[in-house]
This record gives structure tokens, C-alpha cells and sequence, in this order.
């Protein structure tokens, strides 16, 4: 599912957090969206997803323009926190967001049992999400957001707290989801994660100062390392600002 | 909907805490109530000064008596002395001194009062009687729809109100809006959820307060029941409502006072129609008004549906409305 993003702007107390953000994200594509805490990723993909208006532009996924009802049921998505409900079990939080989704049972079942062995956690399937670790939790919500084998995922910092181990375990199923057609966007402040992807926008301030494929972006910085580019952007600006 | 039902049972079910609060701890606090306000056998003490032999005799019957042989002159005799009533007599007559005005000081009054009515037979006697209520129930048969209205109201309103908070700051709610689900589905699904359980615990305190604590019901049970249940679904409406107002838990604990203090005005507590300026035309925005009504006409009146039925009509609307403006207010976090 293509996603386009247009002109779109978005202020929080007349404070401007995104400025005229033009995005195109091409279907079966893992794109990356870097920046530092308060860059504006998450206010970004939550104005992709629907959650908040933009003041301006607008966003379309697959040709529809959002928000719409039955785009939700193509996305799935996954919260920076692990947004799930302690008092249940792994298996019931699965089995009550399937129901949203109204997935019959035997599907429930089968994508449940497959996406817990992918994030490690079958064994642990009737343990409370309240006796779980930090990153046990970070798993169940991965497999969450993953239950109604979704066209299109959103994931908001997926990979922090999880070990180095299974980190790579999940990107791998996430390059099997992309090869099956899956559109990702993930949200992330940690380099080593962009090379994972195909796509990359950095966001600083609330401007997209560099968008490319990964491996263009990182051709364009002298060390290979994407990460220099917000540093090299800094210094043009100052360039600009002194002439 | 049936899913959000589903979840709020298991989680209840997981979470012995909260059922213990929504179905044990009412129960605890009427039976507080049962021992504070009940009958109780309280003998009240007396101190007489030249008072004659026979009523001091007579007093004795019903109160611990002292007599004193000089009238004792410091103002603070009473509270010192643990003495609820002090009576002498003088040439300008009976004088009776009580500490203040409570509980204690009205057993003391009435031990006096009978005494005198003993003795003097001639005078002729006030028969007082009740519509609605015996002379013989006490202030916990007289005000139990209140106590019961307010306390099962108190509880579901806590328990629905930060759990829709912890929806929201635990993200649960944004994901939930993140899938198909219509935002009607969610304030139905927990309106039911939260509902049901609620109705379970209506069912609960009526049975207890009529059957072990033997609270006075001149009508039907059942219809208590029914009028109960109304009031919890109200309770989890205002509670959803109330939480889109608080930004955290404290902030919901801060709204109790606010949503709930103006209410108990409203339950009975004090008649409607003594309230000055109008301000007791303020009762028709409060659900509590339409339960407690509804409950007193049955506890107390032995009204039955027929004429409970518009009570019961400002319930259901009540109800009605809060999910209108609950399932709007939702647009907050999703424009669809």
C-alpha cells in the first residue's frame, strides 16, 4: 500500500512540530523514519494513521484519502509504549484485539501460534502481561499489532528493550512481511536500525532534511554513516546563516 | 462490542482487587452503616439535683442516674464527667443541660421525657404516626435508599472513570481506535462490560441489605434491583465522561468531590423542595436524583412500576444521553 504525504503541517499550542512534510512511501517497502525524541516521528504517523488532524495537507494510503474506517482494517499498529492490558494473558490480549479485527477462530489461532513462535513467546502464552518483562511486553505488542496480517504496519519504536538476539529475529520476519508485500514504516532514533530498512527520511525540528534509499543516504555522508548527515545539515545551515 | 465485553470480564476476573472493591466493599460500608445509624442500646447517663424521689426512681429505668446533692457550678461538669444530661429543679422550674446536639443527647432527652410521661398519665399524650414509616425504624431504614443509591453509584463511577483513564494513558484506547471498531461499539462495549458487573453488585447489595442486615422494603425487591442496575449503567456513563476530563488518575480522584458531593444533595438526603433560589431544579442533571427517587418510592412508599415508571424514564434518557456524548467526545482521539 502506497502511502503519500502532502504538504502537510501540524502545530501543538502554537508551537509548529511538523513543517510541510511531503513523504511518498512505496508499497512493499520498509521505510524509516529517524530523528531524535520530539522530532515529530510520532505526530507524523499518527497523522498517517487518522489519530490527528493535520492543520494542513493531506495524507492517502493505497489512493484513500485518510482518515478512513476501513484503512484501519489493512494497518496494523504498534505504540512507542507497549499499550496492552496487564490484567490479561498474552494469549487473551491477542485474542481480544483478533476480535476487533474479526478474525474467526481458527485464523486467530493459527496467527497466533505463529506470530508468538516468531517473538519468542509461545511458552509463555498464558503468563499475565503484568508478570512480564519489559521486553517480553515489547514482543507481545509486535505480535499484537501483527495478529490480522496487516497490508500495512506501522511500528513506533518496535525494537527498544529487546535483546540484540531476537532484534534481528523480528527484522527478519519483517523482510519475509515486506517480500509478501507488506508496506512498514518503523519509527526509530537508533541508527543501526536504518540499515534494516530500504527507505529513510530524517526528521529534525519538524523538517524532512534528507529522504532517500538507505543506501543513497549513506553513500552521501564520507564514513558511510547516516547519522552524520543531521550533522552536516547543522553545519550548512550555519554556512547559510553566516553568508 | 461482545469483544470489549469479553475483555472487561476476563480482566475483572484477573484482578480480584478491583471485584473485591466493586463487590465486597459497598457490603462493608452498609454494614458500617447498619451498626452506626441502627438501633442501639446506648443507656445514657444523668445527673439530677433535686429531683423528687419518685422521678429520679423512674429515671432510673431508663438511664444511668446520678444524684448530686449541690448543683455543680463549673460549665464544663458535663463533658468531664462523661454526663449526657444534667436536670435539676429551681422556682422557675425544670431545667435540662445537655452537652450539644447529637445521638446522645436525644437518648438522654427521651429517658427524661418518658419519665415524665409516667408520671404524669393525665396529661394528655401526642400519638404520633407515619404514612410511609413507622415510628419504630430507625435512621438507617429511613435514609437507605440514599445510602444505597449513593454507594453503589460511588463505586462503579470510581472503578469505570479510571479505568477508561488508564485506556487512554496506557494507549490501550488509541490502538483499539486504531482497528475498524466504530466508536459506538467502544462506549457500548464498555457500558455493557462495566454494566453487567455492576449489575451483579445491585443484585448483591440488595439481597444483603435485605436479607442479612433486614433493611426495611415496603415494595418489591426485584424493582429495587431493576432501578439499581439503572443507576450503575448511569454510574459507568458519567464515570467515561468525567475521564476525558482528567488527564491522569489523580486528576479523576480530584473529580469525585466535584461529580459526586452535589449529587448526594439531590438523593434525598435533603427535600428537594426546601432548597432555596431553585437551585433544587438542579436534581433533573443528576442520574442519582432519578435512582434515589425511584428507590425511596419503592423502600419506603411501596410504590410499584406504575408509579415509579417517569423516574425510571429519566434514568434510561439519562443513560441514553451520556452515550451520545460519550461516543462524540471519543472524536477526540479519532475523527471517525
Amino acid at each position: 500500500m502506497k502511502i503519500e504525504v502532502n504538504q502537510v503541517d501540524k502545530s501543538f499550542k502554537k508551537q509548529r512540530v511538523l513543517n510541510q512534510i511531503n513523504l511518498t512511501i512505496h508499497s512493499g517497502r520498509i521505510f524509516c523514519l529517524l530523528g531524535a525524541s520530539g522530532s515529530g516521528k510520532t505526530t507524523l504517523l499518527r497523522i498517517m494513521m487518522g489519530a490527528i488532524r493535520s492543520e494542513n495537507g493531506t495524507v492517502t494510503i493505497g489512493g484513500t484519502k485518510v482518515p478512513n474506517r476501513q484503512l484501519l482494517a489493512e494497518m496494523g499498529y504498534m505504540p512507542q509504549n507497549e499499550a496492552l492490558y496487564e490484567e490479561l494473558s498474552v494469549w487473551e490480549n491477542l485474542k481480544f484485539f483478533a476480535g476487533l479485527h474479526k478474525l474467526n477462530r481458527k485464523t486467530f489461532e493459527k496467527n497466533a501460534e505463529e506470530l508468538l513462535q516468531v517473538v519468542d513467546m509461545l511458552q509463555d502464552k498464558t503468563k499475565l502481561v503484568r508478570d512480564c518483562s519489559g521486553g517480553m511486553k515489547k514482543r507481545i505488542s509486535l505480535a499484537v499489532a501483527l495478529i490480522h496480517h496487516p497490508q500495512l504496519l506501522l511500528l513506533d519504536e518496535p525494537t527498544v528493550g529487546v535483546d540484540p538476539v531476537l532484534r534481528r529475529r523480528i527484522w527478519e520476519y519483517l523482510k519475509q512481511l515486506k517480500l509478501s508485500g507488506v508496506t512498514i514504516l518503523v519509527t526509530t532514533h537508533v541508527m543501526d536500525e536504518v540499515t534494516q530498512c530500504d527507505d529513510a527520511a530524517l526528521l529534525r525540528n519538524g523538517h524532512i532534511i534528507a529522504k532517500d534509499t538507505v543506501e543513497n543516504l549513506t553513500g552521501m555522508t564520507p564514513n558511510g554513516n547516516i547519522e552524520e548527515l543531521f550533522f552536516m545539515d547543522d553545519q550548512s545551515e550555519m554556512e547559510e546563516a553566516t553568508c | 462490542m461482545l469483544s470489549i465485553v469479553k475483555r472487561i470480564l476476563g480482566q475483572i476476573k484477573n484482578d480480584k482487587r478491583s471485584l473485591g472493591l466493586l463487590l465486597f466493599a459497598p457490603l462493608l460500608v452498609l454494614t458500617l452503616l447498619y451498626f452506626i445509624l441502627g438501633n442501639s442500646n446506648y443507656v445514657p447517663q444523668i445527673a439530677t439535683y433535686d429531683m423528687s424521689e419518685k422521678f429520679t426512681t423512674e429515671l432510673q429505668e431508663k438511664a444511668g442516674v446520678i444524684e448530686l446533692n449541690e448543683k455543680p457550678a463549673e460549665k464544663n461538669y458535663l463533658e468531664e464527667n462523661g454526663i449526657d444530661a444534667l436536670i435539676w429543679k429551681d422556682s422557675e422550674g425544670i431545667h435540662i443541660e445537655l452537652l450539644e446536639k447529637n445521638s446522645k443527647s436525644a437518648t438522654a432527652l427521651k429517658a427524661i421525657q418518658d419519665t415524665n410521661k409516667v408520671l404524669q398519665p393525665s396529661q394528655s399524650e401526642l400519638l404520633i404516626d407515619y404514612v410511609y414509616e413507622t415510628a419504630d425504624d430507625n435512621q438507617l431504614d429511613s435514609l437507605s435508599y440514599v445510602f444505597l443509591g449513593v454507594i453503589s453509584f460511588f463505586f462503579v463511577f470510581i472503578l469505570s472513570g479510571m479505568s477508561f483513564v488508564r485506556e487512554r494513558f496506557g494507549q490501550t484506547l488509541e490502538r483499539m481506535l486504531m482497528t475498524p471498531i466504530s466508536r459506538m461499539d467502544i462506549i457500548g462495549g464498555y457500558t455493557f462490560g462495566y454494566g453487567l458487573l455492576s449489575a451483579l453488585q445491585s443484585v448483591v447489595i440488595i439481597l444483603f441489605s435485605v436479607y442479612v442486615l433486614h433493611l426495611h422494603v415496603e415494595g418489591s425487591v426485584s424493582l429495587c434491583i431493576l432501578v439499581m442496575i439503572l443507576m450503575a449503567f448511569s454510574a459507568v456513563s458519567v464515570g467515561a465522561l468525567v475521564s476525558i476530563f482528567a488527564n491522569n488518575e489523580l486528576q479523576m480522584v480530584q473529580f469525585i468531590p466535584v461529580v459526586l458531593i452535589p449529587q448526594i444533595f439531590f438523593s434525598g438526603l435533603i427535600p428537594i423542595d426546601t432548597i432555596p433560589f431553585g437551585l433544587g431544579n438542579l436534581c433533573y442533571f443528576t442520574p442519582i436524583y432519578y435512582g434515589c427517587t425511584s428507590l425511596e418510592m419503592i423502600m419506603i412508599q411501596g410504590k410499584g412500576f406504575m408509579e415509579i415508571w417517569p423516574w425510571l424514564v429519566g434514568s434510561v434518557l439519562f443513560i441514553g444521553v451520556l452515550f451520545f456524548v460519550n461516543v462524540m467526545a471519543l472524536k477526540k482521539y479519532r475523527r471517525l
